[in-house]
């Protein structure tokens, strides 16, 4: 019986994997082909058909455009996001981890209950404060909701991976000359960088393609970023598609490259925090 | 000044109290063993020491100061854990350097200290390697190299050798004991369940009791030099709880009393002399005689005196010597080890001989009559 289903997982999972890589990949190469075909041949040619020529001209239209200027924004507030994400989870996840103080347990029940509310929700309160702040339309205006809206489940993940440290290193290490923080530092921060990478690759995924608060904490286009820049070019060049695809390549392209180097410590992370939580 | 000195302490964990009265002297130099059953409060007692756990009432003394509320770091102890606690992201060197480098130790300190820590243990060429890729005995090893390069006033070692195989256990034990003659001044307490270990080791053991007599008698059972403790147990628990097999524990009752010692009956009417002090208990009272498995030695066919007289019921030969069990009851048991192969043993009772200065009473309280002789003078012929 083991025997059999082991049979069929071995011919199985190869066959689902290339299912999937299709379904995956051919919109992926649907978009990256039409976005290097001229608007003429959207008309003239079969839409599955390959460009006539490989050319780059509408990406070079897209960057001499103003694409350049959402790709400094996207990177701007993601960067930041991310490097305040990662300091302030890791630093409550140790305290929840670890430090004994009064309602440790309840307040990381609520820091989880976080997790389930929805975003919306708290637009037009986040979009009144923004603007009472006079942080309305600027870059900053984004960075605060990101943060607070990744914590939840930062901490959560943080926490599950430090409550795994073993508490004789902590001991060690008190013995050692540290403290409270320097315990943090020199011990619990290195050795979460597995969770912290997941933390950092998956916020910074997530943000990447954050719509609804860029659309509505910003207005012009010298403070919008990159979701918004198909948004935006939609407009400028009517319903011409290879271009808008072009966008649309241009912004994924990052992601790509981050997923491309960052995976296996995206998935070690969360098999990490899952095998052992 | 390494001296070791506890007064009166106390410890519990919200209302359980874990360790009771304990008073405690620890010299300089000494190499001390906290013996005790599981749960009695070893690690906990160790951890005070060490600062990692506060102590609930009080005075804990190291050279003299008060260290009741020092920083760990602070106290000149180094640690030694059990499972090791090397920092899993460092190299062994790092891993050596960590402590002196946070005390703002200049460079070329640490550099020459962990050197020479590193060569005594012989983890040279381990140095650049991250604990992971060590076997269990080069981390044992490099756990005593972290606590060497500090210079500590007392080592302190939580049971450090319960994780190596039974080979390696008695190498390390060895190695523990030439880090004690390399650091003469510094003292050392060690905490093991393990009987052998403490006996070999100590200078002092100290023996630990758990369950509700804590409350009443105190922690310590007893404290003193290993043979002390083994042949003047200062009561059953001590008693019963070095040696192995255990102590035979025999009900008797009290036959006279005199300066000599006190003569006993047991229940099946044999009669035994003790030279212990028996001269405040009247004829007649009830008491608990003890013999070492060891001490009760085949009698030559006639000897009357001093014989203990047992039926044989089972036989377990291990080569170096033979288990005769002498008791149908589980609960109590009574054993005799002896020299012998044993391969058949006559149907009625055997007769057992028992010298008189190898056997201990024990009053209804389970404290030890006092003895007559002088532990130390004792002749062990
Ligand atoms: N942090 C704590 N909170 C509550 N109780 C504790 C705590 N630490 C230890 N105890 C209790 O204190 C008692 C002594 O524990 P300790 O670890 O010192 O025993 P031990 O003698 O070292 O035992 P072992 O030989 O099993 O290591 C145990 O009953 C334990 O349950
Ligand atoms: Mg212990």
């Amino acid at each position: 019986m083991a025997h059999r289903s082991f049979k069929l997982s071995r011919l199985s999972i190869p066959v689902l994997g290339l299912f999937w890589l299709a379904v995956t990949t051919l919109p992926f190469l649907f978009v990256v082909f039409t976005s290097m075909k001229t608007l003429q041949e959207t008309y003239t040619n079969p839409v599955w058909a390959l460009p006539e020529s490989f050319s780059l001209d509408n990406y070079i239209r897209v960057i001499e455009g103003s694409y350049l200027t959402y790709l400094r924004n996207s990177a701007f507030v993601i960067t930041i996001s991310v490097i305040l994400i990662v300091i302030v989870s890791s630093m409550a996840a140790y305290a929840l981890a670890r430090l004994k103080f009064r309602f440790n347990t309840a307040l990381f029940g609520l820091i989880v209950a976080g997790m389930i509310v929805p975003l919306h929700v708290t637009l037009v309160p986040v979009y009144l404060m923004t603007r009472a702040m006079g942080l309305y339309d600027t870059l900053f205006a984004l960075i605060g909701p990101y943060v607070a809206t990744s914590l939840p489940v930062s901490i959560f993940i943080l926490t599950e991976f430090m409550r795994q440290v073993p508490r004789e290193l902590e001991e060690a290490a008190l013995l050692d000359g540290c403290g409270p923080f320097k315990i943090f530092a020199k011990i619990f921060f290195p050795l979460s960088t597995p969770g912290i990478s997941t933390v950092a690759i998956y916020n910074g995924i997530m943000l990447w393609n954050e719509f609804v608060f860029a659309y509505v904490l910003t207005s012009s286009p010298e403070t919008r970023t990159l979701p918004l820049a198909v948004w935006e070019f939609q407009g400028q060049y009517a319903a011409d598609i290879p271009t808008i695809l072009a966008v649309v390549t241009l912004s994924t392209l990052p992601l790509i490259i981050v997923y491309a180097i960052g995976q296996e410590r995206i998935v070690n992370g969360m098999m990490a925090g899952s095998l052992k939580g | 000044m390494t001296s070791i000195t506890l007064n009166n302490v106390e410890k519990s964990f919200g209302k359980v109290t874990v360790l009771h009265d304990i008073d405690l002297m620890i010299e300089d130099g000494e190499f001390c063993v906290f013996l005790g059953p599981s749960g009695c409060g070893k690690s906990t007692l160790l951890r005070m020491i060490a600062g990692i756990e506060t102590v609930t009432s009080g005075d804990l003394r190291i050279g003299g100061e008060r260290m009741n509320d020092v920083l760990p770091s602070e106290r000149r102890v180094a640690m030694v854990f059990q499972n090791y606690a090397l920092y899993p992201h460092m190299s062994v060197y790092e891993n050596m350097a960590f402590g002196l480098k946070q005390a703002k130790t200049p460079k070329d300190e640490i550099a020459k200290r962990v050197q020479i820590a590193a060569k005594t243990l012989q983890i040279e060429p381990l140095l650049e390697r991250r604990p992971k890729e060590l076997s269990g005995g080069q981390r044992q090893r490099v756990a005593i190299g972290r606590a060497i390069v500090r210079q500590p006033a007392v080592f302190l070692f939580d049971e450090p050798l319960s994780n190596l195989d039974a080979a390696l256990r008695v190498h390390m034990r060895t190695e523990i004991a030439n880090l004690h003659r390399d650091f003469p001044h510094a003292s050392m307490i060690y905490v093991t369940h393990d009987q052998t270990e403490a006996m070999a080791l100590a200078d002092k053991i100290v023996l630990l009791r758990s369950g509700e007599d804590v409350l009443t008698k105190g922690s310590i059972a007893q404290s003193g030099s290993p043979l002390e403790l083994y042949h003047r147990p200062k009561n059953r628990f001590v008693a019963g709880f070095l040696g192995s097999p255990s102590m035979n524990f025999l009900p008797v009752t009290l036959v006279n009393a005199n300066t000599e010692g006190a003569t006993v009956r047991l229940a099946s009417g044999e009669i035994i002399d003790v030279p212990v002090d028996a001269r405040t208990l009247s004829a007649g009272a009830p008491l608990t005689l003890g013999v070492r498995p060891e001490h009760m030695v085949p009698a030559p066919p006639g000897t009357d005196t001093q014989v203990i007289r047992k039926v044989v019921h089972s036989i377990e030969n291990f080569g170096e010597h033979s288990y005769l069990y002498l008791s149908d009851t589980p609960d109590e048991p009574c054993i005799a080890k002896v020299a012998d192969d044993v391969l058949e043993t006559a149907e009625g009772p055997v007769a057992f001989r028992v010298r008189p200065s190898a056997c201990h009473l024990f009053d209804a309280n389970g404290d030890a009559l006092p003895y007559l002789a002088d532990a130390t003078s004792r002749t062990f012929a």
